[in-house]
């Protein structure tokens, strides 16, 4: 069985002139998450709109790599949750789910028994009689979440999927996302909440200005891009401390110190050169967060932030 | 089938809203006992009986069927609009297009919504039909054949057609208020209403015949001259067959590209939040589709 759900290749898409997607590649595997990352305005929203078929792309291919032929993606095969909720006010709470069951495809009883399937599982059967209106925002962005992936979706494109939930029900949704990830969905998501992506993905893609930044699995971009974050309780010489090479940012708070290790400090070139003169009574080293890796590679990175 | 679901459930929403319990049944309904009760309390005594006992001739009921059908398209298609540009704003749009593609869309939400506006339609020449036969001679004898085979098809198309026209316009505006040149577009398809008398004096002069062939113009000018040319000449001569037959392939062909140039529309324009396009660019778009 062929793993990559969804090849992109190369798309470009320009509005008015503007050029919004500038030659993006990417791929989706069965059973991944990928982190779809980068600030507002870089392209985000067009290129997962291409992806689903809502937009062309001008340039490129976005080509399937299941089903019968491997074209296009076709659309009874993909779920979407956009960022901003799209849902009937004046409508019913299982008839809403049921119609878009039904428009991906899915018999009329089958689309409904799904429908309850998924409110049972949300806590929301006793509000399945009710207009969507009278539900709060939370209840809503569940609504959209099971409209999502009612039909078993083989790629899922989640748009801010944790956004007006309470920790509780936020918990809830990443662990359905995860067990339709281990269930072999291949989901692209994006979010703005780095520790989420962090805990979430295997692996990520960065944009900025419609062009790929970052592409790959977050542990090796981490390594590759990042440095470590260093913690330190000693006793003994703390000039010496400073004195190793490619220690930056040191901050002394008595006998705590805090530095990031450069790039050309590899945490294990750093324990090798530990100087004797120091006695450690504790210490940790952590990979960067992502939060950090974002803001130096877009903030730092090519040109001027608008 | 996707869009028969499309149509369904446009069409339930439509007709379960409370505007259209309004429309349909409170409003005709009130009119009605209204006029009849003051009927009955002797207001119009004397009127009732004293008009002309012949049966109204075709074109009469040809010219109160193109009134009928522009002031019923005209809300259908109103409904369209206001439904296409919410279901913007709600973004339920994305959801939609990420199902099926925006000709079955597009062509779900007219049918679906020009079946609610054929059945609010019908609620209202059934309660003029019945209000009018109150006080003047009403009777559909004077329908020939012609007229009962033509006159619905004619209705039903040129429903259509206006209808998608609408569905278009509201696929560029940014919210109910913002039209601008664009909502004149809808205005097109009455032009013929103005020029009724003249339609009806001359059914077959150039320029009525060749307006006939022009879909936008086709239903309110071909029922008017197929009702006039009979009455003219007393009953010895009819539009001929050919001319019948080539305006209603020009109207089915008109529909189609109408629909089409609507779904193209909406598939550029719906996901262009926050502005209205111009008149320019409406057809631009309707023409090249997404670029």
């Amino acid at each position: 069985m062929e793993r990559t759900v969804l090849h992109v290749e190369e798309i470009v898409k320009d509005f008015d002139g503007v050029r919004a997607v500038d030659g993006i590649s990417f791929d989706v595997e069965r059973g991944e998450i990928l982190g779809f990352l980068g600030p507002n305005g870089a392209g985000k929203t067009t290129s997962m709109r291409m992806v689903l078929g809502i937009l062309r792309p001008d340039r490129g291919a976005i080509r399937s790599g299941i089903g019968p032929e491997s074209g296009t993606i076709a659309k009874d095969t993909t779920g979407y949750l956009p960022e901003e909720r799209g849902l009937y006010d004046d409508c019913g709470v299982l008839d809403t789910l049921c119609y878009f069951g039904e428009l991906k495809g899915l018999p009329r009883a089958e689309a409904a028994r799904r429908a309850e399937e998924w409110l049972e599982r949300f806590d929301l059967a006793a509000w399945r009689r009710s207009r969507i209106e009278k539900l709060s925002k939370g209840m809503q962005q569940k609504v959209q979440f099971a409209a999502a992936v009612l039909h078993t979706p083989d790629l899922l494109v989640l748009d801010e999927p944790f956004s007006g939930l309470d920790p509780l029900n936020q918990d809830f949704v990443k662990a359905t996302i995860r067990e339709l990830r281990d269930a072999g969905t291949a989901i692209l998501l994006s979010s703005h909440q780095m520790n989420l992506v962090e805990e979430m993905c295997d692996r990520i893609l960065l944009i900025h200005r419609g062009r790929r930044v970052l592409y790959g699995n977050l542990a090796d971009i981490k390594t590759r891009h990042g440095e470590h974050v260093a913690r330190v309780r000693f006793e003994g010489d703390a000039d010496a401390l400073a004195r190793i090479d490619g220690i930056a940012d040191l901050r002394l708070d008595g006998d705590r110190a805090s530095f990031r290790l450069t790039q050309a400090l590899s945490p294990d070139a750093f324990l090798r050169a530990l100087p004797d003169s120091i006695t450690v009574l504790e210490l940790s080293v952590s990979a960067p967060p992502l939060h950090d890796i974002f803001v130096r590679t877009i903030g730092g990175g090519s040109d001027e932030a608008l | 089938m996707k869009l028969s679901r499309i149509v369904r459930w446009e069409f339930v929403h439509a007709v379960r809203s409370k505007q259209f319990l309004l429309m349909t049944v409170l409003i005709p309904g009130i009119v009605a006992v209204a006029i009849l009760g003051a009927s009955s309390a002797g207001a119009f005594s004397g009127s009732g009986s004293s008009g002309p006992s012949t049966p109204p001739p075709p074109f009469l009921i040809a010219l109160f069927l193109a009134v009928i059908l522009f002031m019923g398209s005209f809300i259908s298609g109103v409904m369209t609009m206001y439904g296409v540009v919410r279901e913007k704003q709600s973004r339920v749009v994305e959801i939609v297009l990420s199902s099926v593609s925006p000709f079955e869309m597009m062509t779900g939400k007219i049918l679906g919504l020009g079946m609610a506006g054929l059945l609010q339609v019908i609620a209202w020449s059934a309660t003029a039909y019945y209000v009018a036969s109150r006080f003047l001679p009403t009777s559909l004898a004077s329908l020939a054949l012609v007229h009962w085979l033509t006159y619905p098809i004619y209705f039903v198309l040129g429903y259509l057609f206006i209808a998608s026209l609408y569905a278009s316009v509201g696929a560029v505006m940014k919210d109910v208020q913002s039209g601008g040149a664009t909502g004149l577009v809808g205005l097109i398809p009455y032009a013929p209403i103005a020029f009724t008398k003249f339609i009806i004096e001359n059914p077959d002069a150039l320029a009525v015949r060749i307006a006939g062939f022009l879909p936008p113009f086709t239903p309110a000018v071909m029922m008017l001259r197929i009702g006039a040319v009979p009455m003219l000449s007393e009953g010895t001569r009819f539009v001929p067959a050919w001319e019948i037959a080539l305006s209603l392939a020009s109207l089915a062909l008109g529909v189609f590209f109408m629909m089409r140039f609507a779904a193209r529309v909406f598939e550029v324009g719906m996901l262009m939040y926050g502005k209205s396009a111009s008149l320019r660019e409406l057809w631009r778009w309707g023409r090249r589709g997404a670029s």
